[in-house]
């Protein structure tokens, strides 16, 4: 069986199970985070093993370096807080695992039977996406699909994130206006090391321009917009807990850049319904998008401070 | 390009953009424009509505690239008549948004207390908040979940179908957030139903994919179609990829038993929003299923099983709804079971998809039915039932919603008498009513005679039974709902107390215009009834027999 398979792979694959496990059993959460976050650098070795350099990045950058961010987040500021249904202890306190691991086995077993015996086809598209490659102006084939070809699904994701930013604004204090759901947010971060302020204050830089670097990088190589957002992201989450004054730059210019990227998007959309883009739209379109999907992030990590610990109780 | 054309796309992307530019808007501005913005979605929906009932399937291949390599808009008779519903729903619950702020949920504002209870209780650096009614946050959110409902209506791709379900189930379990600190665990509750579902579809999607190499609707229903003819063909795959897809589909139409999310979602949900969620968010769900059950997965006999299970699920939801709607003494959540009853309905039609047969009628005196008339039969039923549904329940959540308001309570007993002073709403209640119980004239009659004719036509006389005991059921919750209300004189020597009406001499928008939306509602809900013949000749085209 271990024939055709290198062992580092099966080292992976050991790993992998290994952290989801670590990620599940511990009570604490920040047992939890930590597990995840390993969890998340392994899965994107596992991509890079299979050669989705994009998809690694993404992973890198979204799943393994935001995630993480917020995680460690909540459990640090909320250590302990018991689930809902913990108060009310089932009668048999064995079945729930068992139950769910029966399941577990059956769903992966089904699963794994008919994936293997399917006749898997080809994408019908292959032939078709190396044809019109030469529409596109971009050289890399993932990028030509997610902003060309596919333009109008990258679209909607790009309003998903910007409107799960806005709801998770919406959630804070005041509903209009430039600081509505940002007030309780743009109090000082706690306080840090001196030696971790000066390494931030380093690294911050350099950060910024691997953002850069990965989203001019999509239209020839792996990148593009979601990987380069998460890292300016981490730039702003970085600046923001090395105290760094950018209070005043994010009340004025958080909403107007969340949204510039999907409203130029659209309109390049309607005018271009059934014709392709141009390169310079496809640029404009990709930098403000970039934009966007960083100050979404960023939104979402600002509100993270619970507006109703401040509430008044009625 | 012609103009149809462009609505076709512009239907979609004009309410999105208008949500983005709301984000940067004061909360007047954002009213304006939502008002514009139905205005203009309704304007856009009607020249496809015009060009697909005269028979023209609709298709935009978008940036000029066809299907496989791009994704296409397509508009059939199906699309149509869903757009059109919820263009209809969608306009009148914006406009009873704009009148009244305040249904649209609570915000929470920097409050300043008196200072002796400020120093009693809080000794924050910051200043603590308040509640408030009225959410501005509602447009932004309100109008990218129509854009996403549009999406989802028009799409002709099933990866594209999988993210316009996306922005709408986001959106709507952030509309629920909006309800304030109460609504919160019901908002989360729903957003890991939500989500689960959405993953279960996608898993079921790629299922598809790796078999037919496509992503396309009617291609890949093609394809499949074509494996299906081969002898030795293996559609395991198939099946596994619909079992999944109609079990997360499930879950986000609420079908017993997984049902229980839907109750605290919707009753705790602004008033505003909860006429949106139960008329048009769970449609959406609904109109996948349907189109993947007819379009994409055809008529297998291997899926006879899975078509029975949901179809007893769909029974089991009309009688586990009816009688918990029968329980309530609420008349929020009473509303909301009666959802999850409504939701049965659309299920009961799945066996009669791969049992096209009319061999009951055959050999009958005067009986000539043509092909594919069983299917059109069940088809254009529950397409009837489920937008007769949308009506009746935007009409009847908003009128629920706006007594909730009035009273500051929605218990049955203590809104007793309630259409004395206000018979517009408790009028508008009874006409929903007539179109959830399915009397004659209403939409839901004309799609419960549908379904009835078709099943007797296939030899499936279950269904009737089914379809009886649903309508004496809702006619009972139904009942016990709206008849308190319409109580006039005190003849049963109790006396008529209303409680302390919270209307404030500064609030004129309760007994204002606003009632006039649940009104128009529930009068289109009795009057489209008219539309039952007209109805199954939209939903010809494009059909797939």
């Amino acid at each position: 069986m271990t024939g055709g398979v290198p062992a580092a792979d099966l080292v992976l694959g050991a790993g992998l199970l290994a952290s989801v496990l670590c990620t599940v059993l511990p009570s604490s959460r920040f047992a939890q985070s930590m597990g995840l976050l390993g969890l998340g650098v392994l899965t994107t070795l596992a991509w890079l093993r299979l050669g989705s350099v994009d998809v690694a990045l993404a992973e890198a950058g979204i799943g393994g370096g935001i995630l993480a961010a917020l995680l460690v987040w909540v459990s640090v500021s909320s250590p302990a807080q018991p689930s809902p249904d913990a108060a009310t202890a089932p009668r048999w306190t064995w079945l729930r695992p068992v139950v769910g691991t029966l399941s577990a086995i059956t769903l992966t077993v089904v699963a794994a039977a008919v994936w293997l015996r399917a006749e898997q086809s080809l994408p019908a598209w292959d032939a078709a996406l190396t044809a019109n490659m030469g529409l596109t102006g971009v050289e890399h084939e993932i990028t030509g699909v997610l902003l060309v070809f596919r333009f109008y699904d990258t679209l909607l994701e790009s309003a998903v994130l910007m409107l799960t930013a806005v709801a998770v604004l919406a959630l804070g204090h005041g509903d209009v206006g430039p600081r509505a759901g940002l007030s309780a947010a743009l109090s000082p971060a706690p306080p840090i090391p001196a030696s971790l302020h000066w390494l931030i204050r380093v690294f911050a830089p350099v950060l910024f321009l691997a953002g850069l670097w990965l989203l001019f990088a999509g239209s020839t190589d792996s990148g593009g917009a979601f990987q380069s957002g998460a890292v300016l992201c981490a730039v702003l989450i970085l600046l923001h807990s090395a105290h760094v004054p950018l209070g005043k730059l994010t009340v004025s210019w958080l909403r107007p850049v969340l949204v510039a990227g999907v409203v130029v998007f659209i309109l390049a959309a309607l005018a271009h319904l059934n014709a392709p883009f141009s390169f310079p739209v496809l640029l404009t379109i990709e930098i403000l998008l970039t934009l966007g999907i960083a100050a979404g992030l960023y939104a979402i990590y600002l509100c993270l401070d619970n507006p109703a610990r401040r509430e008044v109780t009625t | 390009m012609s103009l149809t054309l462009f609505c076709l796309g512009a239907v979609v992307l004009v309410p999105l953009l208008a949500s983005a530019l709301s984000v940067l808007l004061g909360s007047v501005a954002r009213r304006v424009l939502g008002v514009i913005t139905s205005a203009a979605v309704l304007g856009l929906s009607t020249p496809i509505l015009v060009q697909v009932t005269s028979g023209q399937t609709l298709e935009l291949a978008l940036g000029g690239f066809e299907s496989p390599l791009g994704i296409t808009l397509r508009a059939d008779g199906l699309s149509a008549l869903f757009l059109a519903m919820t263009a209809v729903v969608g306009a009148v619950v914006s406009c009873y948004a704009a009148a009244r702020p305040a249904s649209t949920g609570k915000r929470l504002v920097p409050g300043t207390p008196d200072r002796d209870a400020d120093k009693q209780h809080h000794r924050h650096t910051e200043p603590p908040g308040v509640w408030r009614a009225g959410h501005a946050g509602f447009w932004p959110l309100w109008l990218g979940c129509w854009s996403g409902l549009n999406a989802v209506f028009l799409s002709g791709d099933l990866f594209n179908t999988y993210v316009g379900l996306e922005l709408v189930g986001l959106t709507a379990v952030a509309l629920v957030a909006l309800g304030g600190r109460d609504a919160w665990p019901a908002a989360l509750r729903y957003l890991f139903i939500a989500v689960l579902g959405s993953l279960l579809f996608l898993i079921g999607v790629a299922l598809i994919y790796s078999v037919t190499g496509t992503l396309d609707i009617i291609d890949s229903g093609e394809i499949i179609t074509g494996l299906a003819a081969e002898d030795d063909a293996d559609l395991a795959a198939v099946v596994l990829a619909l079992c999944l897809i109609s079990l997360g589909l499930a879950l986000k139409v609420a079908l017993v038993p997984l049902h229980r999310w839907l109750i605290p979602a919707h009753s705790s949900a602004p008033s505003a929003v909860s006429p949106l969620l139960s008329a048009l968010v769970i449609k959406a769900a609904l109109f996948v299923l349907l189109r993947v059950w007819l379009w994409v997965a055809g008529p297998l006999p291997e899926l006879a099983i899975l078509a029975w299970v949901l179809a007893g699920m769909g029974a089991a939801a009309i009688l586990v709804g009816s009688v918990m709607a029968l329980r309530q003494t609420r008349l929020k959540p009473l509303i909301a079971y009666s959802t999850v009853a409504q939701v049965g309905y659309w299920f009961l039609l799945l066996p009669l998809l791969l049992d096209p047969e009319t061999s009951a009628l055959e050999g009958q005196p005067g009986t000539t039915l043509d092909d594919g008339a069983v299917l059109a039969g069940a088809l254009s039923g529950t397409v009837a039932l489920a937008l007769g549904h949308g009506l009746a329940k935007a009409s009847l959540f908003l009128s629920a919603g706006h007594l909730k308001d009035l009273y500051g309570t929605d218990e049955i007993a203590d809104l007793r008498g309630a259409g004395r002073a206000h018979p517009m709403l408790v009028m508008s209640m009874g006409l929903s009513a007539v179109g959830l119980i399915g009397l004659p004239l209403s939409l839901g009659f004309s799609g419960k005679w549908l379904l009835a004719t078709s099943a007797v036509a296939a030899g499936h006389y279950w269904m009737l039974v089914v379809l009886v005991a649903g309508t004496l059921f809702s006619a009972a919750y139904l009942l016990k709902a709206v008849a308190p209300l319409l109580v006039m004189s005190e003849d049963d020597q109790t006396e008529l107390t209303l409680p302390q009406a919270q209307t404030r001499p500064e609030d004129p928008t309760l007994t204002g215009k606003a009632q006039l939306a649940p009104f128009v509602l529930g009068l289109l809900t009795v009057l489209t009834g008219f539309l039952g013949v007209w109805l199954t000749g939209v939903l010809e085209v494009g059909a797939p027999w």
